[in-house]
């Protein structure tokens, strides 16, 4: 379906792009592969589809680049390296967990500790703020008190 | 110390927060960054598709070069091709212009330029390799090339007037 919605969109922006001639797809081993790392691998043309969904010609071209270097024995590194130097860190659908990208994966979690710790000392400070607020405020004692004191005496009686 | 803990906490929660939205609205997620600015553009070896002669970056040593990848299914790039043309006469005896197709036919360029006319060589490459070493995104786009082989500038956009190439070759010719 998303397939089907990037190649009109293709079709309807700018034109026709003939299906060429690709390369051959390596033997089965070699062609999962391919087709595992083009799935981590962002369509320049697209919105959020990986080279190995997209039918955009710029991602037919990238992913016979990642089946050439596959056959050429790179590794899987040498291969995201290749495309992350040309294209930049914006090419990985999932972004590294290294250096700044740290902050993604670690910051939610960090902000939810930061959550706890706060209810944890708000929760630790309030029952004390409750013992010494009324007693604080106390009225002082007033005539009215030992009428009071007076009346519930009598009713005890 | 406890008062002082919990704005500061919620300053630096509210602090990144904005850190984080500003930096996600204020960039545009679909342009897909420069990375080869100041790099060593890569060699390549394609065949020039009036002539069938194979032509290679290295020979132009010493040239400033300007490539432009396009398609002819692309619309923007038809509408770039006689301003190109008319770049390419101005500057012809100062810079090299190449034009790459890929993503193609040859029947169907070779049919473009001979209605259309062209001066400088037009190269085809059938696996379109050159373009992803390039880290080209889309067509067309537009690369400047130093005398040293360095690559300086990239428009990915066409261009609607010869004069837009005027500061991206006078910085090549330097």
């Amino acid at each position: 379906m998303t397939a089907l919605a990037v190649a009109l969109s293709l079709v309807l922006s700018q034109g026709y792009a003939p299906q060429r001639q690709g390369l051959d797809p390596l033997e089965a081993e070699k062609e999962a592969r391919v087709m595992r790392l083009g799935k981590q691998l962002r369509c320049a043309v697209c919105q959020g589809v990986s080279i190995a969904d997209s039918p955009a010609s710029m991602a037919r071209a990238q992913l016979d680049k990642v089946r050439e270097l596959v056959a050429e024995g790179k590794s899987d590194e040498q291969i995201n390296a290749y495309f992350i130097e040309r294209y930049g860190e914006w090419v990985l659908l999932e972004p590294t967990k290294g250096g700044l990208n740290a902050v993604l994966w670690v910051g939610p979690l960090a902000l939810l500790g930061v959550g706890l710790l706060v209810i944890v000392l708000q929760s630790r400070r309030r029952p004390a703020a409750l013992v010494t607020a009324p007693a604080e405020a106390a009225p002082a004692p007033s005539p009215d008190d030992a009428l009071l004191a007076q009346v519930r005496a009598d009713l005890e009686k | 110390m406890t008062r002082v803990l919990g704005p500061v906490i919620a300053l630096s929660v509210i602090g990144l927060l904005v850190f984080v939205l500003a930096k996600g609205f204020g960039s545009d997620p679909h342009a897909v960054p420069f990375m080869l600015s100041g790099k060593k553009a890569t060699n390549f070896k394609i065949k020039r598709l009036d002539t069938d002669e194979d032509v290679t970056l290295e020979q132009f040593k010493g040239q400033p070069v300007v490539i432009n990848f396009w398609a002819t299914w692309c619309g923007p790039c038809k509408m770039e091709h006689p301003v190109l043309e008319d770049a390419w006469r101005r500057y012809e005896r100062q810079v090299v212009f190449l034009g790459i197709v890929f993503e193609d036919t040859e029947a169907n360029t070779k049919r473009f330029l001979a209605e259309n006319g062209h001066t400088f060589p037009q190269l085809f490459d059938p696996k379109s390799t050159v373009p992803v070493d390039y880290g080209v995104s889309g067509v067309p786009e537009t690369y400047f090339i130093t005398r040293d082989g360095v690559i300086k500038g990239k428009v990915a956009a066409p261009f609607s007037d010869p004069r837009q190439l005027d500061p991206l070759i006078g910085g090549i010719l330097q």
